[in-house]
């Protein structure tokens, strides 16, 4: 079924609302969605619910400056007036980005965003070449065994991070930029990743930047 | 002000659903620059005091006063407790993350017995002393409200004051009160005392509890505090744009009052005798602000409440206009507490247009007899007419409430009840296209009699809690196992209720001890524990069993004869002689009055929107 206006939102989830989960998300933005008045599509059948889909989900205390979700609507709206009405229906925290449409038969955000980049806050005093030189030796190793909940994954590094983590020694902060390829194997998280590496415990805030779409153009973004 | 935040953010990366403690929802109103601080507080979860409609209503009608500053407070989850104690942080407001201490005043409802401890762990982790002869001048006032206000006397030692009844206007003069109190630079005792000239006030410092049980005011306070009844429903609009959470909390929709009270006149309810008269809202208001609460909201699903919604007079007129006002949108429309004698064909399709959650119908007793001694006012084929309805509409599943050692029970009304479920289930499944029958589902929910003030069951015991078990045992054998599900309230925390629905004020050291013991939110029953609260009564002198099942002389003194609800004793003595003789009593806003002594004595009437109601 591909009826409809496909309307594209990016939107923060930052501040104190790093905290919520990704059903409380995707809750925050359907009431947005009524409380603008969007002339949303709802399902056919013995529920009838909104139509919506998200991006892939943001674990609980990771903040996202540019995240996603597709909602179909039965009529168009221009995108200004789609932004500034949304922009007025939730708080700041959660604020939208931007907005556009995209073609109804696109397949889904989900299977469609692969590359996620995250940005890994540290303790002050971690002095950057120390973390340089932790994260070659980690990537060096090739593999990274993790366990999450009891259960024992390994990660192939060569396949699981598309671009080699980038020490980011601006204005006195110790960051570091982690591209994560998410698929079918599971993904790694950047705070697991960085734990290896400089040891348990340092990793203060870790905020989802960008999501990306991968196919033989590069890496593009869904808007 | 003291913004904790910087203190409260480490420990949420520790802790279970951190959305109960961050703010920043929809809808929050924030007033950093007040003059006066209300922190009004629900003693349970946020999940579940997010749900409670009276706050709701008292932050709108605070938010009124453009000085005021009123934020919300629940109780931390045990993780979130243990990680504050350990990293001594108080326990905080959402909307300004202040610690509560630094309030005004904080206001505590008080929704059942079993949030009691919670209170008590409330105020330790505010640091505020627990009992209020303890408190210092820099002390919020603490005020508690609600339900359980109703028998004051188990909590009256940790608050300052306690309302009775509606809070629309006296939550206000209360308010007003202590900031006029606080601007003469009284003292706090002056402007508790002060509290006390307020009608529906008790400030319990002001009582004491003589020999014979009686409590009475020391000096010139009033000798009965008077229920506070707003006459007028119509007179506020319903809150419509309430704080909207991000958590998946207990009755997570928009929500309008539909009318407040019932006059039905059910023996063991307290609710439907201490919220008396009905007083409903008119059709227009009610769409009106339900309209208004979905689009400020944005919610997905309105739910039009009250102690027994199908009796309002316009409610056909009132689903109708909803359903072509909101046609197309998705939004369902649900009406909880229906009565079996209300739920009519008209009905069942109007509510059937939106979504069809589970239907629930509370027949309270299996027999005629018990029905008619507790009366219910309610007939078997009412209730099979009902399901008959229900089912033909399109409903799959129904649920079914029922109450074990009422007044006058015997084995035979016990297994009647296993009858009536069987009857219900060939009902239901008659109605039921064969190749739907599949997911035909019964649940019985069957709880433990207790025993409430201002209720004609106020004299009497609660039934011992090993004969609880064995007629929960007769219930279960004698119940058909197809299709019905059965599930038992425990007769432990029912057993509890019992004692401090029951108690005077001597109760308190045991609520405390218990607290002390390590007691915290009793209603979860993964931390309730019954040997813990029958040491702990015993340490205040208090034998929980005996205490539960003592029936009280008709004639004698009660640890709430101070509280006046409104009722006459004698027209809850002539309701509890009627029992015996399983005679009903017809509910007054159908016909004549039933002289229960509300209306004369607090000066209020029936305010019925339709001008008739149909029975």
């Amino acid at each position: 079924m591909a009826e409809g206006f496909r309307l594209r939102v990016c939107f923060r989830k930052a501040g104190r609302l790093r905290y919520l989960s990704h059903l409380e998300t995707g809750r925050a933005w359907e009431r947005a969605a009524r409380r603008a008045g969007l002339p949303y599509a709802v399902t056919q059948g013995y529920n009838p619910r909104m139509k919506v889909a998200f991006g892939p989900a943001l674990p609980v205390g990771t903040a996202g400056m540019r995240e996603y979700l597709d909602i179909t609507l039965t009529r168009f709206v221009p995108v200004a007036q789609v932004q500034e009405g949304l922009r007025a229906s939730i708080v700041e925290e959660l604020a939208p980005v931007e907005c556009g449409y995209v073609s109804p038969t696109e397949p889904s955000l989900a299977s469609r965003l692969t590359i996620a980049e995250y940005e890994v806050e540290l303790e002050r005093g971690v002095p950057p070449q120390e973390l340089e030189r932790s994260l070659d030796a980690l990537m060096r190793t090739g593999g990274l065994e993790t366990e999450h909940k009891g259960k024992q994954k390994f990660f192939d590094l060569a396949v699981v991070l598309p671009k080699e983590p980038e020490v980011m020694s601006d204005a006195g902060r110790a960051a570091v930029r982690v591209w994560v390829r998410m698929g079918p194997h599971g993904s790694l998280r950047p705070e697991t990743f960085m734990s290896a590496a400089i040891g348990p415990g340092r990793p203060v805030a870790v905020t989802r930047t960008e999501l990306f779409i991968e196919d033989e153009q590069g890496w593009i973004r869904p808007l | 002000m003291n913004d904790v935040w910087e203190r409260v953010e480490p420990l949420l990366r520790q802790v279970e659903r951190p959305a109960r403690y961050v703010d920043r929802e929809w809808g929050v109103v924030r007033r950093p620059d007040a003059g006066y601080h209300v922190a009004l507080m629900y003693p349970d979860t946020y999940e579940v005091g997010m749900a409670n409609q009276a706050l709701q209503v008292l932050a709108a009608r605070l938010s009124t006063l453009d000085d005021v500053a009123c934020e919300r407070v629940f109780i931390p989850w045990v993780d979130m407790s243990a990680a504050m104690r350990a990293h001594e942080v108080p326990l905080f407001t959402l909307e300004s993350c202040t610690p509560v201490a630094e309030m005004d005043m904080l206001g505590i409802t008080l929704p059942n017995e079993l949030t009691y401890t919670n209170v008590l762990e409330a105020l330790d982790l505010a640091g505020i002393p627990l009992r209020a002869h303890d408190r210092g001048e820099t002390h919020p006032l603490v005020v508690g409200g609600g339900p359980c206000s109703h028998n004051p006397e188990p909590m009256a030692a940790f608050f300052d004051a306690i309302l009775v009844g509606d809070g629309e206007e006296a939550l206000l003069e209360i308010v007003a009160s202590h900031r006029a109190s606080m601007a003469a630079g009284l003292s706090r005792e002056e402007s508790v005392r002060a509290l006390a000239g307020i009608d529906g006030v008790y400030v319990p410092s002001l009582y004491l509890v003589g020999d014979d049980g009686v409590v009475r005011p020391v000096d010139d306070a009033p000798a009965r505090v008077t229920r506070r009844v707003l006459a007028d429903l119509d007179t506020y609009v319903s809150p419509t744009c309430p704080v909207v959470p991000y958590a998946d909390v207990v009755h997570d929709r928009a929500t309008v009052e539909v009318l407040r009270g019932c006059s039905r006149g059910c023996r063991f309810c307290q609710a439907g005798m201490v919220y008396r008269p009905v007083r409903e809202r008119p059709a227009d208001s009610i769409v009106r602000d339900a309209i208004a609460s979905l689009r400020c909201t944005g919610y997905e699903e309105l739910s039009l409440t009250s102690l027994s919604t199908a009796d309002h007079s316009q409610l056909e007129e009132v689903l109708r206009r909803l359903a072509n006002r909101l046609e197309g949108t998705g939004t369902a429309i649900s009406v909880p507490s229906l009565r079996i004698d209300s739920f009519t064909v008209p009905l069942a399709r109007l509510l059937g247009d939106g979504r069809k959650a589970g239907l629930t119908f509370a027949p309270e007793a299996g027999s005629q007899r018990l029905r008619d001694a507790i009366n219910k006012n309610i007939t078997e084929e009412e209730i099979l007419t009902a399901v008959d309805q229900a089912f033909t509409a399109g409903w799959r599943r129904v649920k079914l409430y029922f109450m074990i050692g009422l007044p006058t029970e015997t084995d035979e009304d016990v297994t009647a009840i296993a009858a009536l479920v069987e009857r219900v289930f060939a009902t239901a499944r008659a109605a039921t296209p064969p190749g739907e029958r599949g997911g035909l589902r019964v649940a019985v929910s069957a709880s433990t009699f207790v025993p409430k003030a201002h209720t004609p069951f106020q004299w009497d015991g609660q039934l011992p809690i090993e004969e609880v078990r064995r007629r929960q045992v007769l219930l279960r054998q004698a119940m058909p196992r197809k299709g019905v599900e059965l599930s038992f309230h425990d007769a432990g925390s029912s057993l509890l209720e019992a004692v401090l629905a029951k108690g005077g004020r001597e109760a308190a050291a045991g609520v405390e001890a218990a607290w002390r013991a390590g007691a915290v939110f009793d209603a979860w029953s993964e931390h309730f524990s019954l040997a813990r609260w029958i040491e702990a009564l015993a340490s205040a002198g208090i034998d929980a069993a005996a205490y539960a099942a003592e029936a009280r002389d008709r004639h004698g003194a009660l640890p709430w004869d101070h509280i006046d609800s409104g009722l006459s004793s004698a027209f809850l003595r002539a309701e509890r002689e009627r029992t015996d003789r399983a005679e009903t009593t017809a509910d007054c806003t159908f016909g004549e009055c039933t002289g229960c002594g509300v209306c004369p004595g607090l000066g209020v009437d029936v305010v019925v929107a339709g001008g008739e109601r149909r029975g």
